[in-house]
């Protein structure tokens, strides 16, 4: 679609900026959770509570109280805007201790150790989870290309009952599946192992890429085929050779939208793992949310370490992942 | 197309299997054994060990009369519901960005859509739990920062619902009755990142023309909605309603870790999807819980046939 076209589409008397307003609103609002992880992440608690909407002002107030026994205390916390913007400490009201306070510069107050406590908290669970998302989008993605092949290039006799057999799949719901999945696992005792989540990973997926990718593979013009196969090339080397380079993109977009599924997966995982080591983000975060007494900063800062292999994948292939996503809801 | 071949070259080429093999064979082992077993097993008395006993349509029978189960169903629907109307700001948004003059705004606003899906759904799902804290939760301290708090106050005190009251926190999932509305407010403004591009898609394929005949004929800026964009999205419309009953009627990972297994204070959050994974591995009912789901799969599989009979999806 050209430019010019899009340039010209809707009114020309209208103005464009109460649209952006608008947008932006909406945005605003969609993106304010996030946001709030982020500062909230350098808080501790006790500055989270004192102010929980703005992040941290770099300063901090070290106030000195008399005790009963005659001597002083000080106590230190994170200073707030409107002592920041006046330049002196507004005293606590009603605490007739209170002696004297002093506002200073204070990079201290964004508390990096949440993010240390944060990575060492979540962190075995991110290495579970890629191992999990990385091996299981792989394998998956390897029987997807030599499935679709199969069924692209030649008609070969069952292949439309196997066709068949694979698409029935769309239909059935997974929710009635998963009493009887847990057996099964359990009877192969592969209950409380990665492999399970990998496995049935793989099983899951291969339905949506099959469909995907022998479209894609039968659009393919068959003449790079025919030369290939002049050439001597058996299946296999022409499945190396001409078609993962060509399908280049789409599998791109499959891989992403398959580790996009591992990584945010939870139920099977609940199911599943047992063992505190084994536990994939999923699980992770749940038993975090489970925890009695909460250190939000910590949390947060935990959240947002689970966020970051994601955010690496979108920053290189922000292209792949936005028609990726526009694919995947014609997934069904 | 595939090229036919004839039976010789076929079994010629008979190591072309090899490659279908073990898709085939983990497919069955981990989709249709699992769904088969299931359907075996809902005529069972089973705990999930070797012991069981046939007891033909007795879980069936007792479903019929599992009051949980039909007050689940009725969740589902009032939450169905919920999702239609949640579905509007999505639509709204693509038409905005659609209707914008400058290709690098969309672009930008695009980009920006997608962030939120770089997140974990998890993680979102649990800054939305921290948002209905009670005390610390931004839902309520923008409802005192406001002062809607106090008009909701005074609508309880006229209504007599009981709910809200001056000086106590609202407590958004510990109230029965405000599980549903917690349900509802869940991921306001309810922008689906998926849905936004594909109608978006949709919208592009409108050609200048239909919009330059409207303005000649002076058509205003909702008529022209109505009139030239909504028919035009119709299809993804259709699609992304019926994937949603499908995925709202199936789908429990919400209510399990919002509300936990049991569905919340008295049972308000109750779904099927969860009914079924609260027998299974709460109570252990396992025959049970797959006669359950086989009534949720009968549900769904009556939507998707309808889906695939009234909804065409263009390739």
């Amino acid at each position: 679609m050209s430019g010019a076209l899009k340039d010209s589409v809707g009114s020309h008397k209208q103005k464009d900026w109460p649209k952006h307003l608008i947008i932006l609103a909406f945005i605003f609002i969609e993106l304010f959770p996030f946001y709030m992880m982020m500062q909230v992440s350098f808080k501790d608690n006790a500055s989270f509570i004192q102010n929980p909407w703005a992040p941290s002002a770099p300063f901090s107030v070290t106030e000195t109280y008399s005790t009963s026994a005659g001597g002083t205390l000080e106590k230190t916390r994170s200073a707030k805007w409107t002592e920041v913007f006046s330049g002196g400490v507004t005293p606590p009201a009603g605490d007739p201790t209170f002696q004297s306070g002093s506002l200073r510069f204070d990079l201290g107050v964004y508390k990096l150790t949440n993010w240390g406590f944060g990575l060492k908290l979540i962190g075995p669970y991110i290495a579970n989870t890629v191992f999990v998302a990385v091996t299981g989008t792989v394998a998956s993605l390897c029987l997807s290309i030599l499935g679709a092949y199969f069924f692209a290039r030649y008609k070969m006799p069952f292949s439309g009952v196997l066709w068949g057999a694979f698409m029935l799949l769309m239909l059935l719901p997974g929710v009635a599946n998963i009493v009887p999945l847990f057996t099964l696992l359990k009877e192969l005792s592969l209950l409380n192992t990665l492999w399970a989540l990998i496995i049935v990973g793989i099983a899951g997926g291969q339905v949506f890429n099959l469909f995907v990718l022998r479209n894609f593979i039968e659009d393919l013009p068959k003449d790079l085929f025919e030369a290939a196969e002049m050439d001597g090339a058996s299946h296999f080397k022409q499945i190396i050779n001409v078609v993962i380079p060509m399908s280049g993109p789409i599998i791109g977009t499959l891989a992403i939208l398959s580790f996009l599924g591992k990584w945010n997966d939870f139920l099977l995982p609940l199911i599943v793992l047992r063992d505190k080591e084994l536990f994939t983000l999923g699980v992770g975060l749940i038993y975090l949310d489970g925890e009695y007494i909460k250190q939000w900063g910590q949390i947060m800062a935990a959240y947002f370490i689970a966020s970051i292999p994601l955010i690496i994948i979108f920053l290189f292939c922000m292209r792949l992942f936005v028609r990726g996503l526009s694919a995947g809801a014609v997934k069904g | 197309m595939p090229i036919p071949l004839s039976r010789q070259k076929a079994l010629r080429e008979w190591r072309l299997y090899f490659f279908i093999i073990p898709a085939l064979v983990l497919v069955a082992t981990f989709s249709y054994f699992p769904a088969a077993s299931a359907i075996y097993h809902s005529f069972f008395d089973w705990q999930g060990g070797d012991n069981k006993q046939f007891v033909a349509w007795a879980n069936f029978q007792r479903a019929l009369g599992d009051t949980v189960l039909w007050d689940s169903f009725k969740t589902v629907s009032v939450l169905i519901v919920f999702n239609l109307f949640k579905m509007m700001p999505s639509i709204l948004m693509a038409v905005l960005i659609h209707r914008l003059k400058s290709d690098r705004a969309q672009y930008l606003y695009r980009v920006l859509l997608v962030v939120p899906m770089i997140v974990p759904s998890l993680v979102t799902l649990f800054i939305w739990k921290f948002f209905f804290d009670p005390n610390l939760g931004v839902l309520n301290n923008v409802l005192d920062f406001t002062g809607l708090k106090s008009l909701l106050v005074s609508l309880d005190q006229f209504f007599g619902w009981g709910v809200f009251f001056a000086n106590v926190p609202i407590g958004w999932l510990s109230q029965p009755e405000l599980i549903l509305p917690s349900l509802f407010i869940w991921g306001f403004p309810w922008i689906g990142t998926v849905g936004v591009l594909i109608y978006l898609a949709g919208l592009q394929s409108i050609g200048q023309e239909v919009y330059e005949a409207a303005e000649l004929d002076g058509v205003g800026p909702f008529k022209k909605f109505l009139y030239i964009e909504l028919p035009l999205i119709l299809t993804q419309v259709r699609l992304s309603l019926i994937l949603l009953i499908i995925g709202t009627l199936q789908g429990y990972g919400l209510q399990l870790l919002l509300l936990g297994d049991s569905g919340g204070p008295g049972g308000r959050g109750m779904v099927p999807g969860l009914w079924m994974y609260n027998r299974a591995f709460i109570a252990g009912e396992f025959g049970y819980a797959c006669a359950v789901g086989m009534i949720l799969f009968v549900f769904i599989l009556c939507l998707t046939y309808v889906n695939n009979k009234y909804v065409r999806v263009e390739k």
